[in-house]
């Protein structure tokens, strides 16, 4: 990994992103804003699902409603994303915190993705039982929590060293 | 006792002290002030989406107003709290960064944009309360209010290069430098 983070380091693309001191930054800001609507759509949707909100109109339709910007926020960081390793390759690819987020952003899709599709199959009965239902509840609060932990380790990837020696960063030198 | 007094006091409280020196501390409380922010902004892009007549369209701006804004505050605070703490690491170096004070000059006129939409806008907003869209003040303020919080957010990541905090060694520059 480290050799692949080191080839990477050399490549075109990331020397034009390094040289130019605005990208990352720049960059950076455009990837917050994307999380800022991630998290207002899980959220909006999560006040529906507990009836706190949003009750004039369905489940599946406050779903539908935030769907778009949703899916369209991720396509922004991701892309963002990719920009920022590319940028800075060694820093992201050789930290802990990196990879225990991505796999909780495999685990964030993967929810979003079944809710949708769970939502699209059984609303009659999600209507019905959602806003009181414990297992619809956890569901929606699980959703917030694990967007939550991929902000709290995307974060820490500056500060990898909170983990210790389990940070392949710490071994580097 | 002036301004400079006020935050050396500040710097050697025992709270900040204990910030300073603890290694999970500032990266927890960082990490809390991102999601504050980030909810803030997405909470307040779901009403100017609306004024704008970009999204939600179908649903009344005054009850996704009233159902979004206590949040908003909620995120708000917890923005700020964990914002102050940060500060109080180093007051006098964040009070005289210059991106730290653009950022603050923002957040200030976010707070008029917000006034200005009440006084203008806001008198009527009975009568375009289910349009699609609101009249030109209140898509005005908050195209305005998209702007500030998206400025924001930038100049607080430009703070964060500026005064740095990031305590893992800058390593693709130590990579580079071994290549010479």
């Amino acid at each position: 990994m480290l050799d692949f983070a080191r080839w990477l380091a050399q490549t075109r693309i990331s020397l034009a992103i390094q040289t130019h001191a605005w990208v990352i930054p720049t960059v950076q800001s455009v990837h917050i804003a994307a999380i800022g609507l991630v998290m207002s759509s899980v959220f909006m949707v999560d006040l529906r699902l507990f009836g706190w909100a949003g009750t004039d109109e369905t489940l599946r339709q406050t779903t539908r409603r935030f769907a778009p910007w949703l899916w369209g926020a991720l396509v922004v960081l991701f892309t963002t994303g990719m920009l920022m390793i590319l940028g800075e390759p060694v820093r992201e690819l050789m930290s802990l915190s990196f990879w225990l987020k991505m796999l909780l952003i495999g685990v964030g899709a993967s929810l979003a993705v079944a809710f949708q599709l769970t939502l699209g199959r059984h609303d009659g009965d999600w209507e019905a039982a959602s806003a009181h239902h414990w297992r619809a509840r956890c569901l929606g609060t699980v959703t917030l929590l694990v967007w939550c932990s991929i902000v709290i380790l995307g974060r820490l990837i500056a500060y990898d060293h909170v983990w210790g020696s389990w940070s392949p960063a710490a071994n580097l030198d | 006792m002036d301004i400079v007094d006020t935050l050396r006091w500040l710097e050697g409280s025992r709270l900040a002290s204990w910030l300073r020196d603890s290694l999970y501390a500032f990266p927890l409380i960082e990490s809390l002030h991102v999601i504050g922010l980030t909810m803030v902004f997405g909470m307040i892009a779901v009403l100017d989406l609306r004024l704008l007549g970009l999204a939600s369209t179908r649903r009344p701006f005054l009850r996704l107003a009233l159902e979004t804004l206590k949040w908003t505050w909620g995120a708000f605070g917890l923005t700020v709290s964990t914002g102050v703490l940060m500060f109080s690491t180093s007051p006098i170096a964040y009070y005289q960064n210059v991106q730290f004070r653009f950022k603050m000059a923002l957040l200030v006129l976010a707070g008029v944009n917000v006034l200005v939409f009440n006084r203008t806008a806001g008198r009527s907003v009975d009568r375009w309360d289910r349009d699609p869209a609101a009249p030109f003040a209140g898509r005005l303020a908050a195209a305005v209010s998209l702007l500030i919080w998206i400025g924001v957010i930038f100049l607080g990541r430009w703070v964060g290069f500026t005064k740095a905090t990031d305590l893992t060694p800058d390593i693709d520059s130590l990579i580079n430098l071994e290549r010479f």
